[in-house]
């Protein structure tokens, strides 16, 4: 008989069962079994708390799911590189005992029209003579970039591993941490905290024209700036997420980016079997439709879609602001200004996937053939003009006919994922804006379409994809809210625009995973700092609520 | 012996403001224009025989209050509107929404076709009224140092920070919200009604290389709207130059006009005066450019003066002109379809926020879109010298008009860029194609020719965050230069372009404290 996917819920070993609750009440509940969910919740658990973490979907993992969509083929259905993921989480989670690991991503290969092509090596000196062949000086400089960058990643790491900081706090805790962003800054020379400002506020290719000149060089770098937001390389606020190309830590390693083994739903189940190993209880199939309030108005436990009552002392949510609290507690129970805060916050998801079984290795005509450079990340971004294009379609409610796309095939590194010979390749796409002009419920009709023009791109690439394909499946940012959860289809549950980062995020003065609702916290990327299967959102609310004594 | 304290480049608002305040101070002050005619971008100009322009720049409500005191402007000639001049927004044909200078008025027009927009826009100008005394400090103050922060800009910073605490704490925050974001989204948190919305979207991107979906443009909204606290000038920019000409002569400057300026004469790090294109040399301890940036620190010094870092921030500060002028002469009064019997002075067309986007995009791609935006001037409702009897001129500024076009600027390309806004405009004019006697068409890379401003930029330099914050290049920012005795009073330093005369101004007031 063939041995069972570890993947799927029923294998014997997987982390998360649809079973009643062992108890009738906890000290915590966690409602979404994603990422960010199970870091929460061993965290928790891990403090002692009693903690029921509670998924709506038969498989845990959320956004950062591994499933096998098609027999013997294995896919990251959504998110599918791993970059961020915080190394001290990793260590406290005792991850890597249960089964956290990662397969660094060597290079980033972008073919072109023109049948030539460029890759982006780990090792800078290798990318230097690929780069000089189209621009000796931007080849120079390439180093002196990198440097500047991995200095300012200093001032995002300081962001990202600490709570948003709170202007208005005149506690010695928040100044406390002004001060320790404004010492970097002061470390910073002149040249280094002029860059910071033009970074932080300026958008990917107003940014990158400051050093290079070949725009073959130049758009690969900048759609980092753009991935799942509603935004274009051209425009201002896109800079700032190059930096996360110089921030990837692999093993405390410097490194972009990585598969985890078995896809990215690896992540997840580490942290589900680090959860349990700490006492958590994990459901599956045990979708949330209420938070319950008690005649105080505190956040008391949950309703579950089928009629149980599950009570607790805290409610823990790591699905998105909106749905928590216009779906799950209800506008009737918030105050009005509140109110208008969540529905000012915008998700506007911009990105979908198509996902392909392949029954050969697929030939890109640009370098032919299996090889490293086809086990990084491969990026369709022949121009600047193409990628703003793309944009602008979305901006009228169009998908793009000529897409972004970034394509990765892990059966080449990570043979578990596909039968003998064949291979799993993950296209993530953008863009494909939720708000399409016949209305986001119009998405099913245009699904095909859209997978359609996302092969056909790609084909003009990779001529023998058509023919290599076995099995598509295509996500519409319509699949990723009614089937994954995230609304209007977001994949960092909310824009990660500046003016809802930080302290904003997801509403001014509610940033610091505590809600209006007491008894009720909030834990996933749509809380500070944001989107990504980084683990920061689950670890911080985690920290955060402990410290606050309410639990 | 140097037979002036200070010279000025450029007869601009900037230049004249900043060699008045100089002269104030009791310094012999000449300024050098290169054009016959000062004024700079608000300079009118004859474009045919017998009609005449209203500068480039057209908007006087920006001028800073104590700009107009210090240089007792009035005295001079100055006269101040009571209100703003009325606005007549042009959505499609037939459809318009007059945006009056008096906001009880403006509410009657916006009711008749929304009753909650009426009630939303008193609150919204409320709203704009209560940010007004913070962000108006950005036009009135000397700015921070943010590159090269010193315990002074600590304590500014520190005391601006306490002057946030005016608006409450959530006041402070909301404003951190606001400014990051796209004006298409602000305006639809306030307001239903398309036209509406365009209309005031406009002034935040007009100038710039954004369109009113890219974020940070809301921050160009509010600060227009703070700077924006007069009722305007009486008979437009060429009215303010000419007070601001008066006033500088009354306090003893010189003026040089047609005289263009060759390079800058430096002697180490000092630069000693200016070497005029006739060969004729200028001295003077103080030399102060209301140029662009880039021309003063780029062109007009030898290479190889500058650190490194200042010569690399200034070749990236970013000068792409969108900003086209289509100036056309008229043989009668032109007839708005939608207001027939109204006198209109100022109109704009872009019924949705998205057709100002659309506009938008086509620069991207270095193009002209298929339906520019438009801001029309009728100057000759309040000057009807401006042309012959009976007749009037139309001057239309055309967003976004490309710097550099795909297929190159041909005479070809510049004609069919008129006859589009010809096209355009005649959807709101009545018969105007017949009534044109003649048009002139300028694009950013004939302003750049004409005016001298690098990339034909109106403002010398993009609006957008980072050079706002750092204007224009860190060690330029406070109107000083690496080169001692050289200083900058343009558009292209701290706050920004506009007919605020405030760099000229601020610039006056750094040089006295050195």
């Amino acid at each position: 008989m063939v041995a069972i996917n570890p993947f799927n819920p029923a294998h014997p070993d997987y982390p998360g069962r649809p079973d009643k609750p062992s108890r009738s009440s906890y000290d915590a509940i966690v409602i979404g079994g994603g990422h960010n969910g199970l870091v929460a919740a061993a965290y928790l658990a891990r403090a002692g708390r009693s903690v029921l973490v509670l998924e709506k979907r038969p498989v845990l993992g959320g956004a950062a799911v591994s499933e096998e969509v098609f027999p013997g083929f294995t896919f990251s259905v959504c998110s599918y590189v791993v970059s961020l993921f915080r190394p001290h989480i990793v260590r406290e989670l005792e991850l890597a005992k249960h089964g956290f690991e990662l397969i660094p991503l060597e290079c980033s290969f972008t073919p072109q029209p023109d049948g030539d092509a460029l890759v982006r090596w780990a090792d800078s000196a290798r990318t230097r003579q690929e780069i000089s062949r189209f621009s000796r000086k931007d080849a120079e400089i390439y180093p002196e970039f990198g440097l500047a960058m991995s200095k300012l990643s200093q001032f995002a790491k300081a962001i990202i591993d600490n709570p948003a900081p709170d202007p208005n706090a005149i506690r010695p805790r928040e100044i406390a941490k002004l001060l320790r962003l404004g010492k970097i800054m002061q470390d910073f020379d002149g040249d280094t905290r002029h860059l910071n400002l033009k970074l932080m506020t300026s958008s990917a290719v107003d940014f990158l024209d400051q050093w290079f000149e070949s725009e073959v060089l130049k758009s690969p770098m900048s759609v980092s700036g753009i991935i799942g937001t509603f935004l274009g390389v051209r425009s201002p606020g896109t800079a700032y997420v190059l930096l996360h190309h110089y921030m990837g830590e692999i093993d405390g390693a410097y490194r972009a980016w990585g598969f985890a083994r078995g896809g990215t739903g690896g992540v997840s189940l580490a942290c589900a079997r680090s959860a349990r190993s700490f006492g958590a209880e994990i459901l599956t199939c045990a979708g949330v439709s209420q938070v319950n309030l008690g005649p105080d108005g505190r956040a008391c436990g949950v309703v579950l879609e089928n009629g149980d009552v599950i009570n607790a002392r805290t409610v823990v949510s790591a699905v998105d602001p909106r749905r928590t609290f216009f779906g799950l507690v209800g506008k009737q129970n918030l105050d009005d200004e509140f109110a208008t805060q969540i529905s000012r916050y915008k998700l506007r998801g911009s990105s979908g996937k198509v996902n392909l079984a392949l029954d050969r290795f697929p030939d890109f005509t640009a370098r032919p053939g299996d090889g490293p450079h086809v086990r990084g990340d491969i990026a369709i971004a022949p121009s600047i003009d193409y990628l703003e294009r793309a944009y602008d379609q979305a901006k009228y409610g169009d998908f793009s006919e000529r897409p972004y796309l970034n394509v990765v095939i892990p059966s080449l590194s990570d043979p578990s994922v596909a039968p003998p010979g064949k291979h799993v390749m993950s296209i993530f796409v953008q863009y494909a804006p939720y708000e399409i002009k016949e209305g986001p419920e119009f998405w099913p009709q245009r699904r095909e379409a859209f997978g359609d023009a996302v092969i056909d791109t790609l084909s003009e690439y990779c001529p023998g994809l058509k023919d290599s394909i076995l099995h598509r499946q295509v996500i519409t940012p319509w699949d990723l809210e009614q089937e994954y959860g995230l609304g209007e289809g977001n994949i960092f549950h909310g824009e990660l625009s500046v003016e809802q980062l930080l302290f904003l995020r997801p509403a001014a003065g509610w940033a610091n995973y505590k809600t209006p609702v007491p008894g009720l916290w909030m834990c996933a990327s749509g809380t500070h700092p944001g989107g990504g299967v980084m683990g920061a959102p689950g670890e911080l609310a985690a920290k955060t609520l402990l410290r606050s004594g309410e639990l | 012996m140097n037979a002036f304290d200070a010279i000025v480049i450029g007869a601009g608002t900037n230049g004249l403001t900043c060699a008045a305040l100089l002269a104030q101070q009791g310094m012999a002050v000449v300024v050098v224009e290169a054009h016959e005619q000062i004024g700079g971008l608000a300079r009118a100009h004859e474009f045919h025989p017998g009609y005449r322009s209203a500068g480039v720049l057209h908007d006087t409500t920006v001028v800073r209050p104590w700009v107009v005191d210090q240089l007792s402007l009035v005295h001079h000639g100055l006269q101040l509107r009571p209100t703003k001049p009325d606005v007549l927004a042009l959505g499609a044909p037939g459809e318009s929404l007059l945006l009056a200078g008096d906001r009880l008025r403006t509410a009657g027009e916006i009711a008749k076709v929304s009753e909650r927009d009426a009630d939303a826009f008193l609150e919204y100008r409320a709203y704009l009224d209560r940010l007004r005394p913070v962000l108006s400090q950005f036009f009135d103050r000397q700015p921070l140092d943010l590159i090269d922060t010193g315990m002074g800009d600590l304590w500014a910073m520190f005391r601006q920070g306490l002057s946030l605490r005016k608006l409450g704490k959530k006041g402070a925050l909301e404003l951190a919200r606001l400014m990051p974001m796209c004006v298409g989204d602000w305006l639809d948190e306030w307001f239903e009604t398309d036209l509406l919305k365009a209309a005031l979207a406009l002034p935040a991107v007009a100038g710039t290389f954004t369109g009113p979906r890219s974020p940070g443009t809301n921050a160009n909204l509010l600060l227009h709207e703070a700077a924006a606290g007069t009722g305007g000038v009486v008979a437009g920019a060429p009215a303010l130059v000419r007070a601001l000409e008066k006033s500088a002569r009354a306090n003893g400057t010189s003026i040089r006009n047609g005289i263009e300026v060759k390079r800058l004469l430096t002697d180490g790090g000092c630069v000693e005066g200016v070497e005029l294109v006739d060969g004729e040399e200028l001295r003077a301890p103080l030399v102060v450019s209301s140029a662009d940036p880039k021309t003063t620190l780029l062109e007009l010094l030898p290479a190889g003066t500058l650190p490194r870092s200042t010569e690399e921030a200034l070749v990236s500060w970013r000068t792409r002109g969108t900003t086209g002028i289509v100036l056309l002469a008229l043989d009668r009064k032109p007839v708005f379809t939608c207001a027939p019997d109204k006198n209109i002075a100022y109109a704009q067309t872009g019924g949705h926020i998205l057709d100002i986007e659309r506009a938008f995009d086509a620069v991207k791609y270095r193009q002209v879109a298929a339906k520019p935006v438009l801001e029309i001037e009728v100057p000759t409702v309040e000057r009807p010298n401006l042309a012959p009897e009976g007749h009037a001129v139309v001057a239309v500024r055309v967003h976004f008009v490309p710097h550099t076009h795909d297929s190159g600027w041909s005479e070809q390309q510049r004609s069919t860029l008129g006859d589009q806004v010809v096209a355009e405009l005649g959807q709101h004019l009545e018969n105007l194609a017949d009534t044109i006697v003649a048009r002139e068409v300028m694009t950013p890379a004939d302003l750049e020719t004409s005016y001298g401003t690098t990339g034909g930029h109106i403002h010398h330099g993009e609006h957008a965050l980072d050079q706002l914050l750092v204007r224009p290049a860190p060690g330029c920012q406070r109107y000083t230069t690496p080169l001692e005795g050289l200083f900058l009073c343009g558009a292209g330093s701290h706050p920004g372009g506009g007919l605020t005369c405030a760099p000229g101004g601020l610039a006056a007031t750094a040089i006295a404290r050195t």
